[in-house]
């Protein structure tokens, strides 16, 4: 499985739900994929894109999709048991799994030596966690998680072919953007 | 109103109800009143870049957030704060328990206790220390006022003086 057809899939799929993106490919890829508001593309802040969408689902009742990388969520393992432990129904992580650091040179990461990021969710007490490895089980898992009380945690495994051009993100436009389908726009001077 | 009731009144008069931390002894003054407070939310985080992220979702989703950590905490919530809060312009309030001042009893403390506030400058944001309670409704109040405003971080340091700090 390709992380852009992932991608892809899930930005058709995930309705008016809040996405929220790794740094580098996993932004650059959900751009790619069509301009939505409610995608909250990252460029720095490496290991905290979960952290960021368990916020977002403590802050509103409508669905968030963080979609993570394994190199990041190994970087803050520690947020795998905030979501454990403050369990938001409204809350589902994609793990973009391609056993390396793909964007330093493909170095081997831990989940390609054995880390099994589902069972580290499993032990922080999130029930419904899934590893998948084709389009077909990730749309029905990502399907079933919009539908279902969460949190969920899917693991994607992909492969690694190639990157998209760097989107022309701009963070303070983005999270602008993002803040007003949540609330009234600021307006000037206020 | 003693300091802690004086934060808590601060973060409700702005509306900033989602309260993420990492626990520390002084600090808890404020986070088991926010925690007996139905109009809060507290969410502890397992590391201090964490509740930085976790703050920062919430207010891109519409709820103002803030961070209570330590001084020792801040140094690993430094690159969240430089390449998320900043570019994002997200006005995150941080209350740190600033340690390594007057009254410190541990020698680990004083680098980064000491490092917060030359910290916070060069990453262009506004801090302030609290060693007394005098005036501190007003200057929590523009405190506030002024993190919203500039939508970036900001840092009220509470110091030994002010709460009594950690007995060795």
């Amino acid at each position: 499985m390709r992380r852009f057809d992932g991608t892809q899939l899930i930005s058709r799929i995930a309705g008016n739900a809040a996405i929220v993106s790794n740094l580098g490919p996993s932004s650059d890829e959900l751009w790619h994929s069509g301009l939505r508001d409610r995608n909250f593309y990252t460029y720095g802040n490496m290991g905290l894109c979960s952290s960021i969408a368990l916020g977002m689902a403590m802050a509103t009742d409508e669905q968030v999709i963080s979609l993570d990388g394994d190199g990041s969520m190994l970087m803050n393992l520690g947020t795998i048991a905030s979501i454990g432990r403050e369990k938001p129904k409204n809350l589902t992580v994609v793990v973009w799994d391609n056993e390396k650091w793909g964007q330093t040179g493909g170095q081997t990461s831990h989940t390609g030596m054995g880390t099994d990021l589902e069972q580290v969710a499993k032990s922080c007490g999130i029930t419904r966690t899934k590893t998948v490895t084709d389009l077909e089980d990730l749309e029905a898992a990502v399907s079933e998680a919009m539908k279902t009380d969460g949190p969920n945690f899917i693991v994607a495994k992909i492969e690694e072919s190639g990157y998209m051009p760097v989107a022309p993100v701009e963070p303070e436009f983005t999270l602008y953007r993002f803040r007003n389908t949540f609330v009234e726009p600021r307006q000037p001077g206020s | 109103m003693n300091w802690a009731e004086t934060i808590v009144k601060a973060l409700k008069d702005w509306d900033t109800s989602l309260i993420t931390y990492v626990p520390d002894i002084s600090i808890h003054q404020v986070t088991s009143l926010i925690d007996e407070d139905p109009f809060f939310r507290l969410v502890p985080a397992t590391r201090e870049e964490e509740a930085i992220g976790i703050a920062v979702g919430s207010y891109a989703a519409g709820r103002n957030a803030a961070v209570f950590m330590q001084s020792s905490g801040f140094g690993n919530s430094v690159n969240a704060l430089a390449s998320l809060c900043i570019p994002a312009r997200t006005p995150i309030p941080m209350f740190i328990n600033l340690r390594g001042g007057p009254g410190e009893f541990n020698i680990a403390q004083v680098p980064m206790g000491q490092a917060v506030r030359p910290i916070m400058d060069q990453l262009g944001l506004v801090h302030f220390t609290l060693n007394d309670d005098t005036n501190m409704d007003k200057i929590l109040d523009g405190a506030m006022k002024l993190c919203y405003a500039n939508r970036q971080p900001m840092a009220v340091c509470l110091t030994q003086l002010l709460h009594g700090g950690k007995l060795a």
